[in-house]
């Protein structure tokens, strides 16, 4: 790619979204590009990453398998594995705040009192919180935090309070409407929200009759999907971004006009690490 | 890490269900133990790329050596001539050999990676053996080719010959005060039994798993090394047997 086209796709796709310039609205979804460290040229010319979602304590994460592919996507079960917010301060953030992107910090907690711990010790660092709110509360006997919107809700005020920065919400669509509990996280003081987290998904070994994974579902065949839960947000008053099976700037646009202002790659950079940059230079296509 | 869409110069079958592919390649330079991720399928159906290692690569030749074993493989298997394959890699960590009399393990498709190595050992006039199992005799490949780098082979099979024999048996009543390293090749259960056997060299294993990114994004790959996960893809393929914790599987 030549400069001259960097900079066309700059003042094409360049947008604001809360109250921050992005190079373009494609971005790195988390747990797809770690901490966007390893393909620097491609973390660069994204909008923004989304790191790999970090969690009070350190954590090795689940035995494998952790990837099984199936039809259209692929179900994962990395379980988390992370430093742990302490050494993410210490060692992974200082070399991630010379890339020249937007970082979002994905923060997962498995009570409320972990969000407010890890977005506060983060601080100002980072151009804003990305909440995964998908993680099992194990204050509410492992019931996931996204399902219920009171406790959505609290989350938010809670580390609203601890943060000026950008805080947006990852919904999860397991179980729950999106639209309830993401209205309640705005009315807490959410800047945005993002969705769809991976879907509830398993598969069987069929020889040893046991179950081979259970974990999320992601990719193409949660698509159709994810674009239904965006354009059912259509009406909510905060930016919202899309995520969920975008593979080309054809996909990435529809999740544009189902009512998203940015949206986030996930599995498409497992098949082809370099998609984000051919998905912004097709989207410029259709909004160019 | 760059990715090719490759054209296959010659598509040849070794057995009924081992092909290999070669491809005129001018790429970055691939080491032993690494290997490239080949997309199977350019729709999504067959949604993540598989992991071959490079069985050979000479001269601006690379070859990959595929077992067919499930439904991406199967369709590899049906690739032609003149048809163009998308790949990304190379991946994996690069392996430096030790130059001292080692010995080359493998088992069934194991050897394609071996192979591999056994031609950069060559090339560096490092003195090898080689023990290769397979199931049935029918099996074997790169037969004369590894006769003529290595020392000394030895072939084993479960069926076929007289004497029936798998790996793991074989290597029990070898001497192996000859050698001072060991590489691995092929099915967990034989990882695993050698592993067992706790064998007087050091031996490297070449590891298998599902893999996502293969390029140490997605943290898909993790195998249990010394208490903590490790990434085959990055961390790997290339790993001490001894300090492999195989027990640690869901399955
Ligand atoms: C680093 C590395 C190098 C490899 N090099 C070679 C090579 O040179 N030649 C070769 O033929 N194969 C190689 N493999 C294995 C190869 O990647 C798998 O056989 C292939 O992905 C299977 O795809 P499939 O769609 O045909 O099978 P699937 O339909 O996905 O699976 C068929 C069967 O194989 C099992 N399986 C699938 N993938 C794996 C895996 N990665 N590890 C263990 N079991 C698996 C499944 O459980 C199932 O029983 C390598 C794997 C790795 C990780
Ligand atoms: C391997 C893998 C790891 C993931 N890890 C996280 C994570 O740590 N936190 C999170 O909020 N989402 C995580 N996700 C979900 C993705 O960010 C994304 O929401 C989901 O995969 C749907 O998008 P996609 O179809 O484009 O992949 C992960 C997804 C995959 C495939
Ligand atoms: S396959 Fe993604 S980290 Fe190894």
């Amino acid at each position: 790619m030549t400069a001259r086209f960097l900079t066309l796709e700059i003042l094409i796709l360049k947008c604001r979204i809360f109250d921050i310039e992005f190079k373009n609205p494609v971005f790195l979804a988390s747990g797809t590009f770690e901490y966007g460290l390893i393909y620097r040229n491609v973390t660069n010319r994204a909008g923004a990453i989304c790191t790999k979602g970090i969690t009070a304590r350190p954590r090795g994460g689940n035995p494998p398998p952790r990837i099984f592919e199936t039809a259209c996507g692929l179900i994962n079960s990395v379980g988390l594995e992370n430093p742990g917010v302490d050494v993410f301060c210490k060692e992974t953030l200082p070399r991630m705040q010379r890339l020249k992107t937007r970082i979002f910090v994905n923060v997962a907690g498995f009570t409320i009192d972990e969000f407010v711990e890890i977005v506060g010790k983060i601080g100002p660092r980072v151009d804003g919180f990305e909440l995964n709110v998908s993680c099992p509360n194990v204050d509410m006997g492992g019931v996931s935090f996204g399902r219920d919107p009171d406790v959505c809700a609290e989350v938010v005020a809670r580390v609203r309070a601890v943060t000026k920065l950008p805080l947006i919400v990852k919904l999860t669509a397991n179980f729950c409407d999106p639209l309830v509990v993401a209205r309640r996280c705005v009315e807490a003081g959410a800047d945005g929200i993002s969705l769809i987290n991976t879907l509830h998904g398993m598969a069987f070994d069929l020889k040893k009759r046991e179950v081979l994974i259970q974990g999320g579902l992601s990719g193409p065949a949660i698509k159709p999907f994810a674009l239904y839960c965006v354009h059912r947000l259509k009406d909510i008053d905060v930016p919202i971004i899309g995520v969920g099976g975008i593979m080309s700037g054809a996909d990435a646009y529809e999740f544009l006009l189902a009512g998203a202002s940015a949206v986030e790659i996930g599995s498409a950079i497992l098949r082809d690490p370099f998609s984000p940059l051919r998905i912004i230079k097709e989207l410029k296509r259709y909004t160019g | 890490m760059r990715s090719y869409r490759l054209k296959i110069a010659r598509r040849t079958t070794y057995t009924e269900n081992i092909f290999g592919l070669e491809f005129k390649y001018g790429g970055i330079k691939p080491w032993p133990g690494q290997f490239f991720h080949v997309r199977v399928d350019e729709g999504v159906e067959l949604f993540l790329n598989r992991p071959i290692s490079v069985a050979s690569y000479k001269r601006g030749h690379l070859l990959l050596v595929v077992k067919i074993v499930g439904r991406g493989t199967k369709v590899l298997s049906m690739k032609k001539a003149g048809d163009y394959l998308t790949l990304f890699g190379p991946f994996g960590r690069r392996f430096r050999p030790v130059h001292k009399k080692s010995l080359i393990i493998a088992g069934g498709i194991g050897i394609a990676p071996l192979h591999f190595l056994a031609e950069y050992m060559a090339g560096c006039n490092i003195d090898f053996d080689v023990l290769y199992g397979v199931r049935n005799k029918d099996e074997f490949i790169f037969r004369s080719d590894l006769k003529r780098m290595a020392s000394r082979v030895t072939f084993v099979a479960e069926r076929g010959y007289k004497d029936k024999e798998t790996v793991v048996a074989r290597i029990r009543r070898m001497d192996l005060n000859d050698f001072s390293v060991g590489y691995a090749c092929g099915p967990r259960e034989m990882l695993m039994a050698l592993q067992e056997l706790n064998l007087p060299i050091t031996t490297y294993a070449f590891c298998e798993d599902f893999m996502g990114c293969g390029c140490g994004l997605c943290l898909g790959c993790a195998i249990m090394h010394k208490g903590v996960y490790r990434r085959i893809c990055v961390d790997g393929p290339v790993l001490n047997l001894g300090d492999i914790d195989f027990e640690v599987q869901n399955l």
